[in-house]
């Protein structure tokens, strides 16, 4: 009885309290994503950089130079300012859209491929699709090195076969125009992507249940038919996550413009996100780092709101 | 006549198929063939990207089989004593932190977002996945001045507490998706049977929810286990190394190893790809929660 009395106690306890169950992820939330968040508005309109690290004791100070503390700009928007007037800027944000378009769609549309192909009626799909999750599974900081090696103008072995089949080496990587080290590091990402795409639309393939072909035959549908009304219907919302997720992640890819071009030459393949890393990492110009990475944050929140809405993720089931 | 179709049709199907088969064999030769590279370097004397030999002109193969590479990173030792097994150890019990973390703080939100209804829920949920569309890299200097300002920075803290929340944005919805699949008539049912809530959670819920809590893992594994960018900035002091941070060293010095690069590399990949297969069914389940339903 008194064992059967403390459990509902323990029972009602927890009950009534949801908000003890989110408290630990809450609180890491907290205090390792929207504080940085907040920090980084905070620092756009501040001069803060290497040499300024510290606030200032009296912040709203105007910007002394000898000083190792940071103060708020009286012209507070000037971060931005010269983000936005910066020459390099239009191209950047031109690189980040056509980067993020060219990676997707060839990535969504390979990965359907794919899951098509490996979903119909061939021998030893297990073995390919292990053979190609590899891509996926293997540190991409390692593969994207051996990328850059097999890139090389002089020793990379996409050269060498080139001229095997009596066409001229190119220039990948070091190409005054955009277009090769671009389409290089275009290829070296849609190989890192496509698995993951691939196994997403394998798995919405399988869930589609086999008694909706069954029936769709029995009406007299076939082949084209039968993809159009039943498994394009049914894998739709699947392709429209991917598309928008994958445009997030694309956008947010730091990786491959960074270990394989830095990305150079020039801003040939420089992004949004290499070009915030840099302006932290290398020039230690931490208020336009949290500048660009603002700016980015606002173009990705559209998506971001259209992935939420259209999966419902915050809606809850009761 | 029929024949003549019969024979068609067969003609078509060996057709695709050869077809298929063609397309599969070369994307998945495309997908092997950077890592065959690594394995190739790794296990060729010298520390030269060309140490390969190729086989049909493509196939990079060692040019003379040897371990020296996996040897010389036993060997191998930095600073006051750090070595091989000292950042193997680092990695796995960072890893393993962070798994175990992770998983322990998605689990009750999980569960809290998918059974209750309770004022601010959404505004909560919402709030989870501002971290998808924020650049990573930049929230490294705000959490570097915070651990700074605490004195854990060069302490595993400084690396843990950030990956256990690195991948919260993801897991937390495949755990609360894990949830909402189960139905509410199960919870019901054991509440008239007089079970408490934390009895229904571990002995009922948490056995169904096995595969999206191998997917949460898999995620946060990922997140530690690979991460180079803010463990290069929170543990400087090569004692505390992780497997990442000693890889990135072998290529910053004036002269590149790869040779010993790929065998460590190699090293690092296998758990990563042994862990893939294990869990390959579980990759992606819930990920695209709520897409199914529209």
């Amino acid at each position: 009885m008194s064992q059967r009395g403390k459990r509902r106690s323990v029972f009602g306890r927890i009950r009534g309290s949801p908000y003890l169950f989110i408290l630990p992820a809450l609180v890491g939330l907290v205090f390792m994503v929207l504080y940085p968040f907040a920090f980084n508005i905070f620092i756009t309109f501040t001069n803060m950089n290497i040499y300024h690290v510290r606030p200032c004791a009296d912040i709203f100070a105007q910007a002394t130079t000898g000083n190792s503390c940071y103060t708020i700009n009286t012209d507070l928007f000037k971060n931005f300012v010269f983000v936005l007037t910066d020459p390099a800027f239009v191209q950047i944000m031109e690189n980040s859209v056509i980067w993020t378009f060219s990676n997707v769609i060839p990535t969504v549309g390979l990965g359907l491929v794919l899951a098509f192909v490996l979903n119909s009626k061939v021998r030893g799909k297990t073995i390919y699709r292990l053979f190609m999750i590899v891509p996926w599974a293997m540190p991409s900081f390692i593969t994207l090195l051996v990328w850059k090696g097999m890139y090389n103008y002089q020793y990379g072995i996409i050269n060498a076969l080139l001229s095997e089949i009596h066409i001229p080496s190119i220039n990948w990587l070091e190409s005054s125009n955009c277009f090769n080290p671009f389409l290089a590091i275009v290829i070296a990402n849609i190989w890192l992507g496509y698995p993951f795409m691939m196994i997403i639309f394998s798995g919405a393939l399988q869930s589609i249940p086999q008694e909706l072909y069954e029936a769709a035959s029995i009406d007299g549908a076939t082949g084209i038919t039968q993809m159009r009304h039943v498994t394009i219907p049914l894998i739709r919302p699947t392709i429209i996550v991917a598309l928008l997720l994958g445009s997030i992640w694309t956008f947010n890819n730091f990786n491959s413009a960074y270990l394989i071009t830095g990305g150079g030459p020039g801003i040939c393949t420089t992004i949004f996100i290499t070009q915030a890393y840099n302006q932290a990492f290398s020039y230690f110009s931490f208020a336009i780092a949290g500048t660009y990475a603002v700016i980015a944050f606002i173009i990705l929140f559209v998506p971001g709101i259209f992935w939420t809405r259209y999966t419902g993720l915050t809606r809850s089931a009761a | 006549m029929k024949s003549r179709s019969v024979t068609a049709r067969t003609v078509r199907r060996v057709a695709s198929t050869i077809v298929k088969h063609a397309f599969l064999i070369l994307m998945a030769l495309i997908s092997v063939y950077p890592v065959l590279w690594v394995i190739a370097i790794a296990f060729s004397p010298g520390e030269s990207l060309s140490s390969p030999t190729l086989a049909f002109g493509i196939i990079p193969v060692p040019s003379t089989f040897t371990l020296v590479h996996f040897s010389s990173i036993l060997s191998l030792t930095v600073g006051n004593g750090s070595n091989f097994p000292l950042w193997v150890r680092n990695s796995a019990l960072i890893t393993v932190s962070s798994v175990l973390g992770s998983v322990a703080l998605t689990l009750p939100a999980g569960y809290a977002f998918s059974r209750r209804k309770f004022r601010g829920q959404q505004a909560s949920m919402f709030s989870f996945l501002l971290p998808t569309m924020f650049p990573g890299v930049v929230t490294i200097i705000p959490q570097f001045l915070l651990f700074s300002t605490l004195h854990l920075v060069n302490t595993f803290f400084a690396v843990i507490i950030p990956y256990m929340v690195g991948s919260l944005s993801l897991s937390i919805f495949i755990m609360k998706s894990a949830f909402d699949s189960i139905p509410r008539e199960i919870d019901e049912a054991a509440m008239i049977d007089g079970a408490g809530e934390l009895r229904i959670f571990t002995r009922m819920l948490l056995p169904l929810t096995l595969p999206s809590i191998a997917t949460v893992s898999l995620w946060a594994f990922m997140g530690s286990w690979l991460d180079w960018a803010l463990a290069h900035v929170m543990l400087q002091d090569n004692s505390l190394w992780t497997l990442p941070l000693a890889l990135y060293a072998f290529l910053q010095s004036n002269y590149s190893y790869y040779g010993s690069f790929s065998a460590m590399a190699l090293v690092m990949a296998v758990p990563v790809f042994i862990v893939f297969i294990v869990f390959q069914k579980y990759l992606v389940t819930g990920l695209t929660a709520g897409s199914v339903k529209g």
